[in-house]
């Protein structure tokens, strides 16, 4: 895969602020105004848009930044990845359309992957020509996949799976599934787990889409019916597999998306120009509570920009992150709740006579209100996060000690 | 960062400082001030001319961490901000060999009054103005304390209607002081906010009912978790905010202070609770922090400075 240059300077000549400079520019000249939230043309991007400029985004190299060259990737460093992310942070874009791909199969294919594999599927996540759902969670596996039950047993040199996913976001426009399986019983709890890249189109495959909260039809179940895939759609040994993804997502959580508090950041200010573009609406940020709940966030925007900074310095270091990531994913997500508490209070003064860019503000933030319950229950909810800290970084003991 | 450390890095300073620390924690003013100085703290950012080791910030943060979790209850910070401020002038050499003291009025004066955490029998002070600030001498002004936050370090209004003034900051040295400050308070109470999580931890950890440890319950276990979520945002916010922004400018400070105080607050309150009836006791000594922490917050007007902030963001929004 060779990656089609839109810039006359190659991306690894270029100094960090060469490279801020392009980012930042080429998102200003490229980003329609449609795609951005904040804007009175924004409309909700058909598949196909997202795709399309999702593509565009990792051609200009503001994706696959860390990702080897022989894979499609630009071969760059951490340091890169968090310039483009504070930069596609400090723009209302869309969630990027192919997560599942780029942020969780594409990193644990590279580490467990075979030559093929890495050389099949790795670039084509990046352009966004296959997309990716995870197929993990079960209904009776959710924080504890221990109890998983959709088994694959060794069928005439390949495999045969049966069972049930859930929660599988992005499953009715996925091309392949990440999927975890048991290879014995229930009683083996973590043995015996086996990853495959499963592709949708298997026969005995069926998607049954579950609407949202926020009214979207964002994730679904996922039934697996004597599904017969060859030994090559496995990923990793039996073990293997689990053991590196486990590895794998300990850094990704501290990675993945580190636009947040720079994204965290815009939303404010969108909020806080959609509400100041009419004289009566305005007049709610005078308020001496609203201007301490400003505050306080503004303060966790700042926590949050240092930790992640903090975390890509220590990785450069060559330093382990351990459970580092709970404690972002933990503090983003009750910060990044609450925030959207404030702002559907604040947007709720927004009438129909309102300024366009408010009422545009009041949409946005009802949605992101909605949306953002999800943001302590997915990628490990606040509990199980607790639970980690508790476990692995303070090590409380549970029993007496001897 | 000074271009001169000698290779050193800021936590192992802080380890290096503890003993200091310790030693003077409990000490009279004065003798604390020379147990300080002759360990480096108080001159740590003051140039060396004035008897300083030249270090940058960075280095006073840690510091300010460690006499934080040692509850150091001496206006160590004030000395080392004032000893890099008046550099070059007598004042600084002595407050850096410990023979001066000196305390900062953050709010400055109202109706010619003057808000102090502890004044310590101090011999100049810092107030605050609408250009800059003003040091003035300490003698022969009135002292009123409001001794029923803090009796053992009475909270102080002193009345510098008739003060003496003899040296001055523009606005632009206050305005690096001010920053200066935010940070270094900001480490002092999320280092009593890490003391407060170790202790926590440990009796947590040892405190047997029902047939096991108190950590045991999840209940439990989520406030201890929860108080190093907060400690490591705090660092990770005040590190940041002395760290120059992408184009080289300095950053606002006073997000990170305000988050930081926020956070101490609650790690203390929940440390005072977890440790049950003990917790509410003299003896146990967590109430040392939340009296100091609550002190740093009013003495910086931790209210209006957040909506001062709030203020600043939605007018450049």
């Amino acid at each position: 895969m060779t990656v089609q240059p839109v810039f006359t300077k190659s991306l690894q000549a270029m100094a960090p602020a060469e490279y801020r400079l392009h980012a930042r520019s080429w998102l200003a000249a490229n980003l329609p105004a449609h795609m951005r939230a904040d804007s009175t043309d924004w409309r909700a991007p058909a598949l196909e848009e997202s795709v399309s400029w999702e593509a565009r985004m990792y051609r200009a190299g503001l994706a696959g930044m860390t990702w080897p060259v022989e894979y499609g990737g630009h071969g760059l460093t951490l340091r890169e990845h968090l310039i483009a992310n504070k930069e596609i942070g400090a723009v209302m874009m869309p969630e990027s359309a192919g997560s599942v791909g780029k942020e969780l199969a594409g990193p644990i294919i590279m580490a467990v992957g075979t030559e093929d594999q890495k050389q099949a599927f790795l670039p084509r996540i990046l352009t966004l020509e296959d997309m990716w759902c995870q197929g993990f969670s079960e209904p009776d596996a959710g924080s504890d996949l221990a109890r998983l039950r959709t088994r694959a047993v060794p069928h005439d040199g390949g495999w045969r799976i049966n069972g049930q996913k859930i929660w599988t976001s992005g499953a009715s426009k996925a091309d392949y599934c990440l999927l975890l399986t048991r290879t014995g019983t229930i009683e083996d709890r973590h043995k015996g787990m086996l990853m495959f890249a499963v592709p949708m189109s298997t026969p005995g495959i069926r998607v049954v889409p579950i609407k949202s909260i926020d009214g979207k039809v964002s994730f679904a179940e996922v039934f697996f019916d004597d599904v017969i895939v060859p030994d090559e759609a496995r990923l990793g040994a039996p073990d293997e597999g689990w053991d590196a993804a486990i590895r794998v997502l300990s850094i990704e959580r501290a990675t993945n998306r580190m636009y947040r508090p720079w994204r965290f950041e815009t939303e404010l200010r969108a909020l806080l120009r959609g509400l100041k573009s009419d004289p009566e609406l305005a007049v709610l940020l005078d308020d001496g509570a609203v201007r301490d709940r400003i505050g306080q966030v503004l303060g966790q925007i700042d926590a949050l920009k240092g930790f992640v900074e903090g975390s890509v310095e220590q990785l450069l270091d060559g330093a382990q992150i351990g459970a580092r990531g709970s404690l972002s994913k933990l503090y983003w997500s009750e910060c990044h709740q609450a925030f959207a508490g404030l702002a559907l209070d604040l947007v709720g003064h927004v009438t129909p006579r309102s300024s366009g860019l408010a009422q545009r503000i009041r949409d946005h933030f009802t949605t992101a209100y909605l949306f953002a319950r999800a943001e302590t229950i997915y990628a490990g909810t606040t509990e199980v996060q607790l639970d980690i800290i508790a476990q692995r970084i303070l090590k409380l003991p549970k029993d007496l000690q001897k | 960062m000074s271009s001169d450390d000698h290779g050193l890095l800021p936590a192992e300073l802080a380890e290096a400082a503890r003993p200091a620390i310790a030693e003077a924690r409990g000490k009279p003013a004065r003798d604390a001030a020379r147990i300080l100085a002759e360990a480096g703290l108080t001159g740590v950012c003051a140039q060396e001319d004035d008897g300083g080791m030249a270090l940058g910030l960075s280095f006073a943060l840690a510091i300010a961490e460690e006499a934080g979790a040692g509850q150091l209850r001496f206006p160590l910070l004030d000395q080392i901000l004032l000893a890099q401020a008046f550099a070059g002038q007598d004042i600084a050499g002595r407050i850096a060999a410990g023979e001066a003291l000196g305390v900062i009025g953050w709010e400055g004066a109202r109706d010619g009054l003057l808000r102090l955490s502890d004044d310590c029998d101090c011999d100049v002070v810092l107030v605050p103005t609408g250009q800059g600030a003003d040091l003035i001498e300490r003698a022969g002004l009135t002292a009123t304390p409001t001794p029923l936050l803090d009796p053992d370090a009475p909270q102080i209004w002193l009345d510098v209607g008739a003060a003496r003034k003899i040296g001055s900051l523009s606005g632009e040295q206050m305005a690096d002081l001010r920053r200066a400050g935010e940070a270094l308070y900001g480490g002092f109470v999320t280092g009593a906010a890490a003391n407060a999580l170790a202790l926590s931890s440990d009796y947590l950890a040892a405190r047997v009912q029902f047939g096991r440890p108190l950590s045991s319950k999840q209940a439990v276990r989520h406030h201890l978790a929860r108080m190093k979520l907060l400690l490591e945002m705090s660092r990770a916010a005040l590190a940041r905010s002395l760290a120059r922004d992408e184009l080289g400018n300095p950053r606002d400070t006073r997000p990170a202070f305000l988050g930081a105080v926020g956070n101490a607050i609650w790690t203390l309150e929940k440390a005072i609770h977890l440790h049950g009836g003990m917790g509410f006791t003299w003896e146990v000594p967590l109430h040392y922090s939340l009296r100091d922490i609550r002190k740093i917050e009013t003495a910086f007007g931790a209210g209006r400075l957040a909506r001062q902030v709030a203020q600043d963001f939605i007018r450049a929004a």
